[in-house]
């Protein structure tokens, strides 16, 4: 069976070069495409595209200096920052069609391994994006003890049951007013109640080029300053769900933003 | 299939004949442990090596222990592991075994501060429990060991501690005619060398698991801790107490290093910066897991505290200020401000980690 249909085939192919000189060979046929067949003459939306995802940190628009007490908030205190590090999550690409794409389920960043930085994302299916959407901290529905048992952020990253159970979203540490005084900014669900938030950025990304890279960045200062000016303090706010509020919408407000190369 | 056996069985006879090769018959299959590279025909009498696996059971809360692909456990190989642990038979003077310094009844630690080794030299800091150690990301208080197979080649040959060289053990373990058996029965090889050696301790150290617990109980519904012993818990994981940060979830430690403010600067210890070369890690340690704390006194990287109303004191104390002492560490003059009846409860939990099981070796 096998035989006699690879001899057809091949009978009716040679059969068919010969009549019409020029074959139509199937492929992708976008030159910015990662599987870009040069042999291809028509296109069988098999075309598959990368990207690269970059995580960066600034305070007042500067790259981000650890372990130094050259930062002023909104409450003219000032801190340094030793520690960052944080979770984003659901990170999805959108379409105009109205189809999302996700990249990744949750990204765990610390400044401590600049490799996680990076995101690399393979054999996308389409070059255009109208959006791109991530979660800062776990929902509701993840945010759950023992959800992430074999990632790297267990065991440092996780939220007493005695305080809501779960996971940090962030923990954002360093010193204030003076080198004798700490302060942990650290957010997550608390109480029971959910304070992830979710950012949509609307883009118009073209990623058919090589190495196309997206940069989402957080403005550690814009935690502390708008709409609420928020004071640092050798406090505990973990189980502190009026301050979580605060710098919830803090968060929503303006400490993310979103860079991309424009076409 | 049948037939093409039949039909290479039916060649080999005859090609066999015809030189006349002896011996006829034997074990022809060279993967297993009796082949026999001149015999012709195969009389089912081959013996393959083959070891049992020995399942570790992941206890509630904990992530999947990372074993070493090249190293997987089995019964043969944790057996093996156990026997030269207690062996003294690795130290430079046959006076020194693992357990002379890792004692099972004190979590594997050793009750004395600094442990003294063959040759009478102390060292400077407190025998490492081993608690749960599969799941480490790295030992020694430094982490200067990713795996365990690593750090079990350091003290073997450390001067101040076994102080032999491995050709030597290698020499008299391939002289102790059990040894050749068991490590060919472990590991299916005809020398030993060190590196099955470390191998077959680091499996044995990762049935070293604790989980049973009183602590534990209570999770399962077992049993009910006190008043006293609730009111620690809370204290603990609450911002109160702020334990939960570097000795949280069920393994009671982050696999971090940090400055919990025991010195300040300059450093006897730089602890992970001997390691790393960054003085941002100066004076920090591995962080310990609290299981078993009641039984592995005393307690620090240098073993400078006897008792644990000692260590909560020092956190309530606040601790002393360095250039790398963790944030979390830093309310320096003001601390915890418990309450007497709040240290003693943290206290009174903290021994409900107790896992009576794991220290009798039962």
């Amino acid at each position: 069976m096998k035989r006699i249909f690879v001899i057809f085939t091949t009978i009716s192919l040679v059969f068919t070069a010969c009549e019409k000189e020029e074959e139509i060979i199937e492929g992708c046929t976008d030159t910015g495409a990662v599987n870009y067949n040069t042999n291809a003459t028509n296109d069988n939306g098999s075309c598959k595209y990368n990207l690269s995802l970059n995580f960066t940190h600034t305070v007042d628009g500067n790259a981000l200096e650890t372990d130094q007490m050259i930062y002023s908030n909104a409450a003219s205190q000032n801190y340094s920052v030793q520690t960052l590090r944080y979770l984003l999550s659901d990170i999805t690409l959108h379409s105009a069609n109205g189809n999302s794409t996700l990249l990744d389920e949750v990204h765990f960043i610390t400044i401590s391994d600049p490799s996680t930085f990076n995101l690399d994302i393979q054999d996308l299916n389409s070059p255009n994006y109208t959006a791109i959407s991530f979660t800062m901290g776990l929902d509701s529905l993840k945010n759950i003890t023992d959800n992430y048992l074999n990632e790297s952020f267990f065991p440092s990253f996780s939220w007493p049951d005695f305080m809501g159970g779960g996971y940090h979203y962030m923990q954002l540490e360093g010193d204030y007013t003076t080198a004798f005084q700490g302060y942990a900014t650290h957010t997550g669900g608390t109480d029971g109640i959910d304070f992830s938030f979710t950012k949509n950025f609307p883009i118009s990304l073209n990623i058919a080029n090589a190495n196309t890279t997206v940069t989402i960045n957080m403005e550690i200062n814009n935690w502390y300053s708008n709409p609420n000016i928020i004071n640092l303090t050798t406090d505990g706010i973990m189980d502190n769900a009026n301050k979580q509020a605060l710098l919830q919408a803090n968060g929503i407000a303006d400490v993310f933003s979103v860079f991309y190369p424009i076409n | 299939m049948k037939k093409q056996a039949l039909l290479l069985l039916c060649s080999t006879l005859f090609f066999g004949c015809k030189k006349d090769l002896a011996p006829m018959s034997g074990c022809t299959d060279n993967t297993a442990v009796n082949y026999s590279a001149n015999t012709i025909t195969d009389d089912g009498s081959c013996i393959f090596f083959s070891t049992t696996p020995f399942i570790i059971e992941t206890p509630s809360g904990f992530p999947d222990m990372n074993i070493p692909t090249n190293n997987p456990m089995t019964v043969e190989g944790v057996a093996l592991g156990n026997k030269l642990f207690h062996d003294k038979i690795l130290s430079g003077d046959g006076m020194q075994a693992c357990a002379s310094c890792h004692l099972q009844s004190a979590a594997f630690s050793d009750t004395n501060q600094f442990s003294t080794g063959i040759d009478g030299f102390i060292g400077d800091r407190n025998a490492s429990t081993i608690i749960n150690a599969g799941w480490n990301n790295s030992n020694f208080w430094d982490g200067r060991s990713i795996t365990l197979e690593d750090q079990a080649h350091d003290p073997v040959v450390n001067p101040i501690e076994m102080n032999d060289n491995w050709p030597n053990v290698e020499n008299k373990l391939n002289a102790n005619s059990e040894y050749v058996q068991l490590f060919k029965q472990a590991f299916n090889i005809d020398y030993i060398d060190s590196n099955h050696v470390v191998m077959a301790i680091a499996q044995f150290e990762r049935t070293l698991i604790s989980a049973n617990s009183k602590f534990d109980k209570y999770l399962r519904g077992e049993t009910q801790l006190t008043a006293s012993e609730l009111a620690g818990y809370a204290i603990f994981n609450s911002e109160k107490g702020d334990c939960f940060h570097c000795h949280g979830t069920q393994m009671f430690m982050d696999n971090l290093f940090h400055n919990n403010g025991l010195d300040p600067e300059p450093f006897t210890d730089l602890g992970l910066a001997k390691v790393t070369g960054n003085s941002l890690d100066n004076g920090k340690f591995k962080t310990p897991t609290l299981r078993n704390i009641e039984a592995s006194a005393p307690y620090m990287h240098d073993g400078r505290f006897s008792t644990l109303e000692e260590v909560v004191e020092h956190y309530n104390s606040g601790g002393v200020y360095s250039l790398t002492v963790d944030p979390l560490m830093k309310k320096l003059g003001v601390g915890l401000q418990l309450t007497n009846q709040e240290k003693q409860d943290l206290v009174a939990f903290l021994k409900t980690l107790t896992d009576t099981h794991f220290l009798d070796g039962n």
